[in-house]
């Protein structure tokens, strides 16, 4: 990396980076007639480094917020920029590419190829982004180990817990080094005790390698471990909170 | 798996129906041609479409020396034909004389197996002077003759003479159906003498190693000998292999529609498969794999599978098609060609039977692939991972 960028970053925000901006975004699903407003002019930024959670009822919009967010979705007006880019003016192939090298994501269930096994999993992103064999190994092995997970590689999902599961998840959007890590209620399948201890390895991530996540929720337990609370309600935020 | 399975399932069928078809093709071939027909055929010009006794070949050794060293042709015989009047007992019939090489025609036809009541006969005289005459089951019927009786026969001679001689009944041939239920077999040379040929022949008919290349050597044959007229089969028998090539197009036509249900039940199977994975490629398509690389995923995904399935359908239709060669199907009536009864329906086992099917379910797997991957490759990962 060249000293000018890091200077360059410097001058512009001398403590923080911006990895998401979204200003006024709103979401609509359906005809005009019968129109679901999901988001309602929504504005924010999540910086660099930050533990967020969304949080709020069932039908608020967490996971809508969460899917434009990670370019998976459009926004029916407003603007979301990740890190520095705006999403809204990409095509199909380059957001494709960009949610690879930028973005990683967590989902409830079913986030992993039931036909391959956990390593193969976690180095399937690193193939696509033509990462050399020898150093795909390494870092499959490093993540697995990051995540508590050692020796368990070899293994198909059918053959890992509901909570091993998710840590390989987490190992695989690590694996490709992302600017941001998005879980969508990635504790709602698992019971508390292991969703919490999902959460600290997250944490631990973020803390130890300074990976931005943002994670929906709507346990109390889990909230709990969060830097910032976002509270949604009626795809509006009700209430932004930093610890 | 029920694309896997429908592929095997593809596989063993065309396989088992390329083997029924080209084996009930070639037995029919086989029938029809080995009863008296053979391969190919030598005659004088015209011969075949306006038979004269005077008509002959007049240089059949040199022919049969040409033929000798031929390596594709397995044997060759000559004959000379005329009609006659059989004279029984009591009744008098018309019949057809076939003056047979009484040593090499067995090679070319199966004579030998029609014999029905008696003995297939020699070509020398027995001590009373007279030579040995099989007849076919018609002029026996009409005459009322059996083995041993004795059998005059009035024709006239290439020179236009007379000619009359009495025979002894060695063998009754064939049934009332065969081509020569009207006929008097006498050896060639006993015929020769009979017709004032000399040692002229009207024909000289040959079976070849492989029935496929009777066109082909006939064409070579045909350079080496400008004199006489060389006929395959194709053209002895034109209205039979025309019946023939219809009822094949027909087969093709049953094998198109087998072929073309083969064809949607993997296209569907493969569909189904993948709108089942929906959440998978929502998953894949997340994380950032490109459309094309869900096609290419899914390409290959079929492929491999293709490839597997067609070892499993070789294996298990290897045993199914050699016994089907070896044994056949039992008919449930006998075909009858000329008093010789078959019995079995038999296949083909060649490599055309094995990998013919193997290229037409391989490109089946590459086409029935793009429509399911494309479909796979158009799955929003916003629809696929549903709102939760
Ligand atoms: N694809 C869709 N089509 C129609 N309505 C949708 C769709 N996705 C979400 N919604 C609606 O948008 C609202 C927000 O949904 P969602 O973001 O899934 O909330 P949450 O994740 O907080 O439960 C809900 O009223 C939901 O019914
Ligand atoms: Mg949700």
């Amino acid at each position: 990396m060249s000293n000018a960028v890091e200077t360059d970053r410097v001058e512009h925000d001398p403590v923080r980076t911006n990895v998401i901006e979204t200003r006024e975004v709103c979401r609509y699903f359906g005809t005009e007639e019968m129109q679901v407003i999901a988001l309602d002019h929504v504005s924010l930024t999540i910086e660099k480094g930050e533990f967020t959670a969304i949080i709020g009822p069932s039908g608020s919009g967490k996971t809508t917020l969460l899917h434009l967010i990670g370019g998976l979705d459009n926004p029916s007006s407003g603007t979301i920029e990740l890190s520095g880019e705006n999403i809204a003016t990409m095509s199909g192939t380059q957001l494709a590419d960009f949610r690879r090298d930028h973005i990683g994501f967590i989902f409830q269930a079913y986030n992993l190829i039931p036909v391959l096994s956990a390593e193969e999993n976690i180095e399937y992103i690193m193939l696509l982004q033509g990462i050399s064999a020898d150093r795909r190994k390494k870092r499959v092995q490093e993540m697995l180990a990051m995540v508590g997970l050692e020796g368990m590689g070899a293994r198909r999902p059918a053959q890992l817990s509901g909570g091993q599961q998710q840590r390989v998840a987490v190992a695989r959007a690590m694996a490709s080094h992302p600017d941001i890590i998005l879980a969508d209620e990635p504790t709602a399948n698992l019971d508390t005790k292991t969703g919490i201890s999902l959460l600290d390895v997250m944490r631990d991530l973020n803390e130890q390698h300074n990976m931005t996540f943002v994670f929906s929720t709507h346990d109390e337990k889990i909230m709990e471990r969060a830097t910032r609370l976002i509270h949604l309600r009626d795809g509006a935020v009700e209430k932004d909170e930093r610890k | 798996m029920l694309t896997g399975l429908s592929m095997i399932g593809g596989y063993v069928l065309c396989a088992f129906s390329f083997s029924l078809q080209n084996g009930s093709y070639g037995n029919a071939i086989d029938i029809f041609t080995l009863d008296h027909t053979g391969h190919i055929q030598i005659h004088k010009e015209n011969y075949l479409k306006r038979p004269k006794i005077h008509k002959t070949i007049n240089n059949a050794e040199e022919i049969g020396r040409l033929l000798e060293v031929e390596a594709d042709i397995v044997s060759f015989s000559a004959r000379v034909f005329a009609p006659a009047l059989a004279y029984g007992d009591a009744k008098t019939s018309p019949a057809s004389i076939f003056g047979i090489d009484v040593e090499k025609e067995p090679q070319t036809s199966r004579i030998t197996q029609k014999v029905q009541q008696g003995e297939y006969f020699s070509a020398s005289m027995n001590a009373d002077g007279f030579y040995s005459a099989m007849i076919g089951q018609g002029l026996a019927n009409t005459l009322k003759m059996n083995v041993g009786d004795e059998l005059v026969l009035i024709s006239q001679g290439a020179d236009g003479s007379i000619a009359n001689d009495i025979y002894v009944v060695s063998a009754i041939v064939g049934n009332k159906t065969s081509h020569d239920r009207q006929g008097v077999y006498l050896p060639l040379a006993a015929a020769q003498e009979f017709l004032s040929l000399g040692n002229d022949v009207h024909e000289v008919v040959i079976v070849v190693d492989h029935r496929d290349d009777a066109r082909g050597i006939a064409r070579t044959l045909q350079d080496k000998m400008p004199d006489v007229t060389v006929s395959p089969w194709q053209v002895v028998e034109a209205t039979f292999f025309k019946t023939m090539e219809a009822d094949q197009e027909g087969n093709y036509f049953t094998m198109a529609i087998i072929i073309f249900i083969v064809f949607i039940g993997v296209l569907n199977t493969v569909l189904m498969s993948v709108l089942e994975r929906t959440r998978e490629f929502g998953v894949l398509r997340a994380i950032g794999s490109r459309p094309i690389n869900i096609v290419q995923m899914v390409f290959l995904e079929t492929m491999l599978l293709a490839l597997i399935s067609i070892g499993i359908g070789m294996v298990l239709s290897l045993p199914l098609i050699l016994w089907f060669t070896e044994v056949g199907f039992l008919l449930a009536e006998p075909i009858d060609a000329g008093g010789v009864a078959f019995q079995h329906l038999r296949g083909e086992f060649s490599a055309f039977v094995f990998f013919a099917p193997m290229a037409l379910i391989l490109s089946f797997a590459a086409v029935v692939s793009i429509p399911p991957g494309l479909r796979a490759a158009r799955v929003l990962p916003r629809d696929a991972l549903g709102a939760h």
